[in-house]
């Protein structure tokens, strides 16, 4: 009721104005005042600027980003790669130091807290705090870059299946549903078992070609949509190369669901990255927050050394998927009419 | 739609052949030659190579490939030869899945019932403080990561009630009233396999105790997880549905808001969430890698886990294909149930 009522004095407004356009005396002074002095405004029509303004930029993105929870999500986000940038000033302890040789030996295994290690140590002696931090590295690098394997190949397969159709589109379908019919993490954890050499480099990769069936039926439910549009038609009608209209129109069109759920899965990845490390298929030299609550779980004195990894996880999984919220609900079309 | 299930259950048939086709790859590239590798010293190399040529080690893989569909399809499945030395995987298989459904019964039930009724709560008092409070806790428990959750679980629970003990068996092993007593080598005349059945069969009140205590802590682990995904999907299509306009009119018309929830709104949102259950379920029975590890709960999931960190590739293949199984019986189930839910949806 009160945006109409505003809505309704804005229109008197403008008939006010549009009354004042008329040549009388006060319009010609306001007119050589206009063209003479320089940055010159006419305050009744800069207020009414401003109203429409005020009314227009809620429907902006940003301003329908910048949630309560969605700047929390993006706060944990920044303590995260904070802690991953600046990792090496953060410690006092090496990335050696804090994985293999360095002080192993010197310090007793699992202790508890003391002032030379803020929050105790972990296996063979390895102080807890450095590799918590170290460790934001780890969780970040494996996050981005296996969804960003996923979303390319899902992106490329969505595309190409969504907008050719026919037996095409089908055979892609029946393997995806085959490859969805195995748990992905048995799988995952399989191949990395079968490797000769474990790093991260090599389980991120293939934890990525595991999640590329998902991203590949977002993109393809999406372009099923897009390839009605009119656009489309002209394009073709054009003599547009399939190629072409496939990158330029379908693609720049349809691309938006997977870019919405990009921090959401990266949130997943993460979440799921510390689950392999936990099972105990994780990269050894690399220090990693599953792997450290692996060998404490069982070690009931010494909880301190599987909280503070755990929390971390807990951080950074939560900073992502608020921020993968938050997007969805401010750039899906779908969910557009109930926010408002 | 009778015609469309049989064609469902058709279509089953080349699904089971590839996964066979894929397990069969695995096997190939996994199997470190277990019975090889255990006569290996013991034995002249003569006679090993005398088992290469027994075993098929030289046979072509098409040769390897029939065998071994031949060997599924009788019911061979391979003998275990770490995890469960010895033991055919059937076998094993019989034994550890009634552990999982028993594991899994708290959450079967629990999840339908709190997941529909938290959802529609918090869509009704939508941005209330109730909605914020189930909100929060279901977005805690999608992030949450389980084994974290188990491992804090069991040590607060573990050092707070006496009866959860850590790790070991809270069964006196002395006491008249259990099962290792009274059939010492533990070879049962008759099993279910089901321990809250044996303890019923065998009157065996500690069994039954000592089974419930190590059960409640992962089913609620189980939940807790399991309930937040499908929470924040019963809300989201609860809000979709509660837009829509036949719920205005009937608001218009006066009818009473539990009305307009429970008949209007509710049986709308609850396809989607249906079937999001039912395929839950199925994913619930093979098993939960984290929690069985965590809590030692030797279920599907931990020997799943420990058969593919040994190297047993036999175990491995029986248990992925069970669970290729368990997951297609789930989807078939999902599609039914939706066109028993839906009956606007016709499948020819």
């Amino acid at each position: 009721m009160r945006v109409e009522q505003k809505t309704d004095n804005i229109i008197i407004k403008t008939d006010a104005i549009q009354k004042k356009f008329e040549l009388t005396k006060e319009a010609v002074f306001r007119y050589i005042k206009f063209f003479l002095i320089p940055g010159w405004r006419d305050p009744e029509f800069s207020s009414k600027e401003y109203e429409i303004d005020k009314i227009k930029s809620k429907r902006r993105l940003f301003r329908r980003l910048l949630t309560p929870l969605t700047v929390v999500g993006l706060g944990l986000i920044l303590f995260i790669t904070f802690l991953a940038v600046y990792a090496p000033w953060l410690t006092p302890f090496t990335l050696d130091q804090a994985t293999d040789g360095g002080i192993s030996g010197i310090t007793p295994f699992l202790a508890p807290p003391t002032p030379g290690h803020p929050l105790g140590t972990t296996k063979f002696g390895y102080d807890l705090l450095a590799r918590v931090i170290w460790g934001c590295r780890t969780a970040i690098v494996f996050g981005f870059i296996t969804i960003i394997i996923a979303s390319f190949g899902g992106i490329a397969v969505g595309t190409f299946s969504g907008y050719y159709g026919g037996r095409i589109d089908s055979i892609t379908m029946r393997i995806i549903d085959f490859v969805l019919v195995f748990p992905a993490m048995i799988l995952v954890i399989i191949i990395v078992q079968l490797s000769p050499t474990r790093n991260l480099l090599m389980i991120l990769s293939i934890f990525g070609m595991f999640a590329i069936p998902w991203y590949s039926r977002l993109m393809r439910s999406s372009v099923l949509q897009v390839k009605q549009e009119l656009y489309i038609e002209a394009a073709k009608t054009g003599g547009a190369s399939n190629f072409k209209i496939m990158f330029k129109h379908v693609f720049s069109n349809a691309i938006s669901p997977v870019l919405i759920s990009f921090f959401g899965g990266v949130g997943a990845a993460i979440l799921a990255f510390s689950g392999i490390a936990f099972l105990g298929f994780g990269d050894d030299a690399l220090p990693d927050w599953g792997t450290d609550i692996n060998y404490a779980r069982a070690r009931i004195s010494a909880i301190h050394a599987a909280i503070w990894p755990g929390l971390f996880i807990l951080i950074a999984v939560l900073g992502f998927m608020l921020l993968g919220d938050g997007l969805r609900d401010a750039l899906d079309p779908r969910l557009q009419k109930k926010n408002r | 739609m009778i015609t469309y299930m049989i064609k469902r259950l058709l279509l089953i048939i080349p699904m089971l052949f590839l996964i066979l086709l894929v397990t069969f790859v695995i096997s190939t590239f996994m199997s470190q030659n277990a019975r090889l590798n255990q006569m290996e010293g013991l034995v002249e190399w003569e006679y090993i190579l005398a088992e290469r040529e027994r075993m098929g080690y030289y046979d072509p893989w098409y040769v390897k490939l029939g065998k071994y569909f031949d060997n599924f399809f009788r019911g061979d499945w391979g003998t275990s030869y770490i995890v469960a030395s010895g033991m055919p995987v059937t076998t094993l298989i019989t034994k550890i899945f009634p552990k999982t459904i028993e594991l899994v019964i708290l959450p079967i039930i629990l999840i339908p019932i709190l997941s529909v009724k938290l959802g529609v709560t918090s869509a009704k008092n939508r941005n209330n403080w109730k909605d914020t409070i189930v909100r929060g806790i279901m977005m805690l428990g999608v992030c949450i990561p389980v084994f974290w959750l188990a491992t804090l679980v069991q040590y607060f629970v573990g050092t707070s009630l006496f009866n959860f003990t850590y790790g070991t068996f809270n069964l006196d092993i002395t006491s008249p009233n259990s099962i290792s007593m009274r059939y010492p080598n533990s070879a049962w005349p008759f099993s279910t396999g089901f321990r809250l059945i044996d303890a019923f069969l065998f009157n065996d009140q500690v069994l039954l105790q000592d089974t419930i205590i190590h059960m409640v802590l992962p089913a609620l682990c189980m939940t807790v997880i399991a309930l937040a995904g499908i929470t924040r999907q019963t809300r989201a299509s609860m809000l979709d549905v509660m837009q829509k306009d036949y719920v205005r009119t009937a608001r218009a018309k006066g009818v009473s808001e539990t009305d307009v929830i429970n008949k209007h709104s509710l049986r709308n949102a609850l396809i989607p969430t249906s079937t999001a259950i039912v395929a839950n379920t199925a994913a619930l029975l093979t098993g939960s890698l984290f929690v069985e590890m965590s809590f030692n709960y030797t279920g599907m999931g931990y020997f799943m886990v420990s058969a593919i960190r040994l190297g047993d590739y036999v175990v491995v293949n029986g248990i992925l294909v069970f669970n290729a199984i368990i997951i297609l019986s789930g989807t078939l189930a999902a599609d039914i149930l939706y066109t028993i839910i839906d009956p606007r949806i016709v499948y020819t």
